[in-house]
């Protein structure tokens, strides 16, 4: 074979294997899958020290479809980069959203889920959600998340507070401390709104999407040379909604579909 | 009693998480800290700035800090660097060794100080009437002043305890489930953080009572043979 039909030939096996199932051979047997183990109804973990929710039984339904065996480890939100890359784990499911700054330290699959993010306030309040309305208010909501970033660009006349969970973002709101809360709209109606504490309170205003703060969904996050591994997940996501498994797990946990825009 | 919803055993186990870092953290510091504060004291000058440098950057440092470097930026570190050089490492700390080890290394800097302050405090004619008498430099530490500088030690040291059995709640970030991470868990698993919090914080006030009439007892012990009210 001359030079530039065998540089061809091998050119056309590499785009192949590229586009074919390039992830099959890459593939370990077993991934160790990191998540926080304490955000409702998306990762939680039951009173036996398990992980459950939405992203377990969807993360568990990829591992089938990828023929992979997966174990799931949970690990303390402010840890879970740094235990990605320190090798604790192999993969994130566990609500990381997708953003240009993630982006620079960790890679990701395509989306699996996202949701709006939104204001909560109490029913009374006469509060409008927009930039005049809130110039002047306490907004409270968790630290080192899309929200904050999102506040902190685009409402600057708003004292933010920042939290380490929602759950006291929220507590704050019930005593009076903060003017509204900014989170993830279906965490909001499922922590709070559908529990006795969320009584007279409501989501109110626009549902916030820009993905310059929101980024583009929650992924799975891998190593940055692991791309082969967030490949095949971005290939079970497609699967999984395609055979009508994504709607399924949806439904049990939200009663809705979360994929999103 | 509040209900728990079956999450009792998680707080359990919590505890069990934090009282096992915790004293053996504390053995460690203890030995740690003598040493150290033996080599402030008696050691070459080098050894000593040496000394010297690792109190003063420990207890300056954050414990939280100094956690996420051992554990997190080690590894990393290591297997980038390996990595770079086209060897495929995983570089495994065990959690419970890392916060072990970090928690010692920054609570012995705490107790060095606190050795050394009552080695100071003993006065030094208990140290030359003990040569004079012919003991040994070995058995004159051992017998006079060892005895005598604890019980200066013990109240600054037993300080030291109830501030380590609080900052192990810091090692959650290492992946170990102590137990103010499983209270947390539970609060925001269950949405009740009252009830859970309350219960960690009457578990970890069981623990203080506890170190409390333990400490008063070992105080008693080594006040032995001194009149009471005299220092």
């Amino acid at each position: 074979m001359n030079e530039p039909l065998r540089t061809a030939a091998y050119g056309l096996a590499a785009t192949v294997a590229l586009t074919g199932a390039a992830w099959a051979q890459d593939l370990p047997e077993k991934l160790v899958i990191g998540t926080e183990g304490a955000y409702p109804p998306f990762n939680y973990t039951d009173s036996e020290g398990n992980a459950q929710g939405f992203e377990i039984d969807l993360g568990n339904a990829m591992c089938a479809h990828l023929e992979i065996e997966c174990e799931w480890v949970t690990q303390d939100w402010d840890g879970i980069i740094p235990g990605l890359q320190a090798q604790k784990y192999d993969a994130i499911i566990g609500s990381l959203y997708i953003t240009d700054e993630r982006r620079e330290v960790i890679a990701f699959s395509d989306k699996y889920y996202q949701v709006p993010a939104r204001f909560l306030v109490p029913g009374e309040s006469d509060l409008e959600i927009s930039a005049e309305g809130l110039d002047g208010a306490v907004v409270g909501t968790q630290r080192a998340t899309s929200f904050e970033r999102y506040m902190n660009d685009n409402m600057p006349g708003t004292e933010l507070r920042l939290y380490g969970t929602m759950d006291e973002a929220y507590l704050d709101l019930g005593s009076g401390r903060v003017d509204a809360v900014m989170g993830d709209a279906v965490a909001i109606q499922n922590g709070f709104l559908s529990k006795p504490d969320g009584e007279g309170f409501e989501m109110r205003g626009p549902e916030f999407t820009g993905p310059e703060w929101f980024g583009y969904g929650a992924g799975v996050a891998v190593r940055q040379d692991d791309t082969a591994i967030a490949d095949a997940f971005s290939e079970a996501i497609t699967a999984l909604r395609e055979n009508g498994t994504y709607q399924e797990i949806s439904d049990k946990w939200f009663g809705l579909n979360v994929y999103g825009g | 009693m509040p209900d728990l919803q079956g999450y009792g055993s998680l707080l359990i186990d919590g505890l069990m998480m934090t009282l096992g870092v915790a004293i053996a953290s504390m053995i460690g510091a203890l030995i740690l800290g003598l040493a150290a504060a033996a080599g402030k004291l008696f050691a070459t000058r080098p050894l000593r700035i040496l000394i010297d440098a690792y109190t003063t950057i420990v207890r300056g440092v954050p414990e939280l800090v100094l956690l996420l470097l051992i554990y997190y930026g080690l590894p990393t570190l290591v297997q980038d660097t390996l990595g770079g050089m086209g060897h495929d490492v995983t570089l495994t700390i065990n959690p419970f060794a890392a916060g072990i080890g970090t928690l010692t290394l920054i609570y012995a800097a705490f107790a060095c100080e606190v050795y050394r302050a009552a080695y100071l405090a003993v006065p030094p004619g208990q140290r030359e009437a003990a040569l004079a008498l012919g003991l040994s430099s070995l058995i004159t530490f051992r017998k006079v002043e060892l005895p005598q500088m604890m019980r200066y030690a013990l109240p600054g040291l037993g300080n030291v305890w109830m501030v380590l059995v609080k900052a192990t709640a810091l090692i959650s970030i290492i992946q170990l489930p102590e137990l103010m991470r499983n209270a947390d868990i539970a609060a925001r698993s269950t949405q009740q953080p009252f009830t859970f919090f309350f219960m960690a914080c009457l578990l970890y006030l069981g623990i203080t009572l506890v170190s409390m009439w333990g400490q008063g007892r070992l105080e008693t012990w080594a006040s032995r043979g001194t009149t009471a009210g005299a220092l």
